[in-house]
């Protein structure tokens, strides 16, 4: 029986075996050597590896981000952690221009296995600046991977996964989901990138749920379940790559989707699986797909309006059963 | 080689890619390719001939690389202004002052490695109005880097004078203060720039921290092709012929002559033996296939996980109880 832990300490677990496991893994980032150690998640690791090699950096961004390809590229497998997105902007060019593209303007030849470790904060006023999910634009890159775990089992193994695998990652972690417990094995393992969970068997209709939606898009399977409609709950888990056949496959039994995706509506993560659904002649869809998502507009700070502005469990079961009614 | 380059940039329309030609600017990548070691890492902007032939890498794979073929340095994906030669530790890039924070990160590995080698950023002044160039030279000087920036100053970044965009020309002075050692120099000097060079590699490999070369230079051509691009009017004529007037190659060689170093016959000899190489590299890459395969996502993502498979187990998770409340979040 394994222990549960929460997805904070997961991260911190998967992360202070990283560094036992390998010298080559070095950890950098604004204050990772402090006690509060990006909530929680790096906490008294400079103190058990050394604090070069858990070390904090200046407020630079992008150099951050290309230093750590460069370290890469003399065998080190560093990882780069920004307590906000919103921070990582800096570092749009390093991303873009250097990191994802590195491999293939190499012909193959170099490969920089960096993992950039980004948080999402939600409620208690962060405000515009400091929740943006910006998943979809991520994704959108050729060469980078980009996973957003849900639960802290999916967190450890799919950092794990980044650390040690060969192509850059982002890996997009909900900050409402850091105190969220789950029963993690203790050994060291991988979730491999790609491969979609089927967190709720169902009949009805398939749910995608993306990220920090999954806690209430099973919620709200769970509320659906009561009044007699059986919901598939599917958690892609990586969004580069996609499980696109996963998905496919449910829908062709269900006939009916709806996708949950904490970031903004407008070409985002969704609309790529709506079409990647649609796409398919032999889909089965019998109703038009419906999106949950943030509306298309900057986050606000009053609590009064965050209410309004995040979909929750009320809002995912109320689209399946408008989906169910069109058919 | 440049030259030949351009006579055979535009006959048969063969190399379709920007150059960005460094002749006039040939002193600094040359001093350095007497100076640099294979465990050395070189970074280079967009004007990368110069710097790849530094790093001794192949040149009948840059030549190949121009004409798109698959024998190329990258196949022919990367071309003229993003070539790298990963075997020599050649890393090419066009985007300004991108490959300089990469340097300073290949030299951070060296350094927490306790790794021989040194890192070496090639650059113009250009670069310097990045926000990102400073962010390396802060880094450098706050940890002691083992990474030497060469910066080519050639006054013009494309058509606009580097007085337009900075208040003074002088990058050498400005870095200091973030604790990186520096020098400037008449860059067409090619003894004086080695001297100079091999003073500062010494020093990064010494461990002296990291040190900024300022070479005073100036390239001939256009900031990009073959073609002309005077009618921009960016450049006075006397400049111009000042700095012609002032070849590297021609002050070297008069310098030479004078000490009886070197002969005419000697000079012809080495020109037909350059001659040849630059022919043979034509040929190879004229004769070279292209590269006909699409398979992106291989291009783009690694097929295979060794480090992972050697070191991850195997799990499956259990059931996920979605009804816990989310984290309260604080400052920090
Ligand atoms: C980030 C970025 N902005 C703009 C450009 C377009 N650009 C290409 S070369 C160049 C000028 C570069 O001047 P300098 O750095 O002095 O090098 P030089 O061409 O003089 O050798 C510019 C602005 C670029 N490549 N990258
Ligand atoms: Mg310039």
């Amino acid at each position: 029986m394994n222990r549960s832990i929460s997805y904070a300490e997961a991260i911190r677990e998967a992360t202070d075996q990283a560094l036992g496991l390998s010298d080559q893994v070095i950890v950098l980032g604004q204050l990772v050597d402090t006690p509060s150690g990006i909530f929680g998640t790096t906490t008294g690791l400079a103190e058990k590896h050394g604090a070069d090699r858990v070390q904090d950096y200046p407020v630079s961004e992008n150099l951050m981000t290309a230093a750590a390809l460069g370290a890469a590229l003399t065998g080190l497998r560093p990882v780069v952690c920004h307590q906000r997105l919103d921070f990582m902007i800096y570092s749009m060019d390093a991303i873009t221009n250097w990191l994802a593209l590195w491999r293939f303007k190499s012909n193959g030849k170099s490969g920089v296995p960096v993992t950039i470790r980004a948080i999402v904060g939600k409620g208690w006023g962060q405000g515009p600046q400091h929740s943006k999910s910006l998943h979809a634009w991520f994704a959108h890159l050729p060469g980078l991977r980009v996973a957003m775990p849900a639960t802290a089992f999916d967190a450890k193994g799919l950092l794990l996964e980044s650390i040690f695998g060969e192509d850059p990652t982002i890996i997009i972690e909900g900050r409402g989901l850091f105190s969220m417990k789950e029963e993690v094995p203790e050994k060291p393992y991988r979730v491999r990138f790609g491969k979609a969970l089927i967190r709720r068997v169902g009949r009805d209709a398939t749910l995608v749920a993306l990220g920090s939606m999954v806690p209430p898009a099973m919620r709200a399977a769970e509320i659906l379940a009561q009044e007699g409609i059986s919901v598939e709950v599917i958690d892609p888990r990586t969004i580069s790559p996609l499980d696109r056949p996963a998905i496919l496959e449910s829908v062709s039994k269900t006939g009916h989707l709806v996708v949950a995706e904490p970031g903004w509506q407008s070409f985002g993560a969704a609309a790529e699986i709506i079409a990647a659904v649609a796409e398919n002649p032999a889909s089965g869809l019998k109703s038009p797909p419906v999106r949950v998502n943030f509306p298309d507009s900057h986050t606000p700070m009053s609590m009064a309006l965050e209410k309004l502005y995040y979909p929750g469990e009320q809002e995912i079961a109320e689209a399946v059963r408008g989906t169910l009614k069109k058919s | 080689m440049e030259e030949a380059l351009i006579a055979q940039y535009h006959p048969a329309d063969e190399m379709r890619c920007p150059i960005h030609f460094c002749i006039g600017q040939e002193a600094v990548p040359a001093a350095l390719s007497l100076l640099l070691k294979p465990e050395d890492y070189l970074f280079s902007h967009h004007r990368t001939h110069g710097y790849y032939f530094a790093k001794g890498a192949p040149l009948r794979e840059l030549f190949a690389e121009i004409y798109g073929r698959a024998t190329g340095a990258n196949g022919g994906l990367a071309g003229s202004q993003d070539i790298s030669h990963t075997e020599s530790r050649f890393f090419g890039g066009a985007i300004l002052a991108g490959a300089v924070c990469i340097a300073a990160g290949a030299a951070f590995g060296l350094q927490h490695q306790k790794a021989k080698g040194i890192s070496v950023a090639g650059f113009g002044e250009g670069a310097t109005d990045e926000g990102a160039f400073w962010e390396a030279v802060n880094h450098a000087g706050a940890k002691s880097l083992p990474i030497l920036f060469v910066v080519e100053n050639n006054r013009y970044a494309t058509f606009s004078d580097q007085l337009k965009r900075q208040q003074t020309d002088n990058i050498a002075e400005r870095v200091a203060p973030f604790g990186v050692k520096s020098q400037s120099l008449f860059g067409n000097d090619a003894p004086l720039v080695w001297k100079t060079l091999s003073q500062a590699v010494n020093s990064v490999r010494n461990g002296s921290g990291p040190m900024l070369v300022e070479a005073y230079t100036y390239r001939w051509n256009s900031h990009v092709g073959p073609e002309d691009d005077g009618f921009n009017k960016y450049r006075p004529q006397r400049e111009i012929d000042f700095w012609k007037r002032n070849c590297p190659i021609s002050l070297l060689r008069q310098k030479l002559e004078k000490l009886d170093w070197i002969d005419n016959g000697e000079v012809s000899q080495m020109e037909s033996e350059i001659a040849g190489e630059i022919a043979e590299c034509f040929a190879f890459a004229k004769a070279s296939p292209f590269p006909s395969e699409a398979n992106w996502h291989s291009r783009n993502f690694s097929n295979a996980t060794p480090v992972a498979d050697a070191l991850l187990a195997e799990e499956e998770s259990t059931d996920f109880n979605p009804s816990q409340g989310e984290a309260k979040l604080a400052p920090y």
